[in-house]
């Protein structure tokens, strides 16, 4: 693989897993947010190389097979979102909060989310369901 | 158009490359700046030297009541260590306050330092705690302290056969006070206007023993407030008198416009945060 | 991007200009300037080195005075240079003016810089206190060769 190539590059364009979103490509926008051995990550910032021998979860591993995991649903009941482009970042960044605090307050969750941009949703719906997935 | 990217496991075997390619090298160890520079096109080196195996660079080390920090260490893992907040609390939050999570989480205190960044938060922090930094070369190891490692945008005191290997932070006398303080006028993860770290200790007396005021962005480099500590060590810490030295803040900066504000704002918000950060430390 | 830049040079104005308009030898007094050669009446080819911490710019291109009014201490030079490893291109007008001021001269710069392609990258500030401290050296190295 080229030494230059970003995670995103290779997510995208090699695996074809578009679930994954380039944005910013400057680490700000957060939707290309992804876990990278658990840890929460931009994939225009990360060289592939980096991820390498790690485990690399994005958007399209949340669901069990057929079933969207609770976070999705509480997105889809909560209107944690409207035109989508941001959706797979702010659901893998909430992914990572829930995954440290179980039940994250107001604060915790304005805090961790503040790096995952919304132009839609005003944000509320967002919070809403993280705290519907963490209840 | 690509590089040579090589990930060597010891100090040693990364200063051979580094002499091997000479100034055809770049070290990274987050690789978050290179990573953008890169896409810039501003960066073309042939050969990338990863320095994120190196085991000796990573760990945070508790020593006789200072620390040391590896370079390769994470913003994250530095905000998440028991030890650093231990050491001192507002160095856990200056980490914790840079940027999101997301880059907390890949870029390190090494990278952070070297790329020289006068915007930078830890760097105010670690002046005003009177840290220093360890460069290593095949001719040994050297301190230089964080105060002078800085010499202009983007440029540090380290030269082209020295890899920056640890951050070394020195016990605190009892008492002592520290704060970081950042004037974020636009979104929470950007980079600061004018940002100010201070340490300060009262004399038994109620007057000031020691204190180090350092300011980021407010010129090439980040920058310690010599006047405002001179002005301010042996003073009773009045409300005036703390007034009076901020304002000399004025004559330790040299702010040049950015997006982020004028050089006029920047120095009028060097007095105001200044005067915030020592308010809060003798209250 | 204009940029204005004033030194006092502790020599008379005749001495000034005769260093500043001897291309090859102004040139020496550029930190970073890498051999300056003819190439043409009043045209010169030369490369500039511009190091901004990790990022090296070799400008390599043309030099040329392009005006010359001694008696009213007037002179024009066009630079015209690229970096092609980084790709960009920078383009400078810089208008001289000598003023006598007693024993001294005044020399005053003003320059119309144009940039274009990656070299713009870095932003307005950074490019302009680069000039800036490229000018300072310009001027305190001329005042040293007439010391």
């Amino acid at each position: 693989m080229r030494a230059d190539r970003r995670l995103i590059d290779v997510l995208r364009d090699d695996l074809g897993s578009t679930g994954t979103k380039e944005g910013c490509s400057i680490g700000v926008c957060g939707a290309c947010s992804v876990l990278v051995d658990g840890e929460l990550l931009s994939a225009c910032l990360l060289p592939a190389v980096f991820a390498d021998g790690s485990v690399v979860v994005t958007v399209e591993g949340l669901a069990q097979g057929d079933e969207l995991s609770p976070l999705q649903v509480a997105f889809i009941r909560e209107g944690g979102f409207q035109c989508g482009i941001c959706t797979p970042g702010q659901l893998i960044a909430a992914t990572a909060l829930l995954a440290e605090h179980r039940r994250p307050s107001d604060a915790e969750i304005r805090e961790w989310m503040m790096g995952n941009l919304c132009r839609c949703t005003g944000y509320h719906g967002i919070t809403r369901a993280i705290k519907a997935a963490a209840a | 158009m690509t590089y040579d990217y090589h990930e060597p496991e010891t100090v040693a075997e990364a200063l051979a490359l580094l002499a091997l390619h000479g100034e055809d090298a770049h070290l990274v160890a987050g690789a978050t700046a290179f990573t953008l520079l890169w896409r810039q096109g501003l960066l073309r080196p042939g050969h990338v030297i990863g320095l994120r195996r190196i085991a000796a660079l990573g760990g945070i080390t508790s020593t006789e009541g200072g620390l040391v920090i590896g370079a390769t260490v994470t913003h994250r893992a530095i905000e998440r260590a028991v030890e650093v907040g231990r050491y001192c609390p507002a160095l856990t939050r200056t980490f914790a306050s840079v940027a999101t999570v997301r880059v907390r989480n890949q870029a390190t205190l090494g990278g952070n330092l070297a790329h020289a960044d006068p915007a930078q938060d830890p760097p105010p922090m670690l002046i005003a705690l009177g840290a220093e930094v360890v460069a290593t070369s095949a001719a040994g190891e050297r301190t230089i302290p964080v105060d002078e490692l800085f010499v202009d945008v983007f440029t540090t005191s380290l030269r082209a056969d020295e890899i920056l290997t640890a951050v070394r932070c020195p016990a605190l006398a009892p008492g002592t006070r520290a704060t970081y303080l950042k004037f974020l006028p636009r979104t929470a993860d950007d980079y600061a206007t004018v940002s100010v770290a201070a340490t300060l200790r009262l004399a038994d007396d109620g007057h000031v023993a020691d204190v180090r005021v350092a300011l980021g962005a407010c010129g090439p480099t980040p920058v310690r407030a010599r006047s405002v500590e001179a002005a301010l060590r042996g003073a009773r810490p009045d409300a005036r008198h703390i007034a009076d030295a901020a304002a000399r803040v004025d004559a330790d900066i040299a702010p040049f416009d950015d997006v982020r504000g004028s050089a006029t704002y920047k120095r009028d918000m060097a007095r105001v945060w200044t005067e915030r950060a020592l308010t809060e430390l003798v209250s | 991007m204009k940029l204005e830049h004033t030194a006092l040079v502790r020599a008379p104005r005749t001495r000034v200009w005769k260093l500043v308009t001897d291309v090859p030898a102004a040139a020496r007094c550029v930190p970073g300037v890498a051999a300056v050669t003819p190439s043409g009446t009043g045209k010169y080819k030369g490369s500039l080195l511009v190091q901004l911490g990790p990022v090296r710019l070799v400008l390599d291109g043309d030099v040329a005075l392009t005006a010359t009014d001694e008696a009213a201490g007037k002179a024009s030079v066009r630079a015209d240079a690229k970096d092609s490893r980084l790709g960009g291109t920078v383009r400078a007008t810089m208008d001289l003016t000598l003023v006598d001021k007693g024993e001294d001269t005044e020399l005053r710069i003003t320059s119309d810089v144009q940039i274009a392609g990656r070299i713009g990258e870095f932003g307005q500030p950074v490019i302009q206190r680069k000039a800036d401290q490229l000018m300072t050296q310009f001027a305190e190295c001329l005042a040293r060769t007439l010391a």
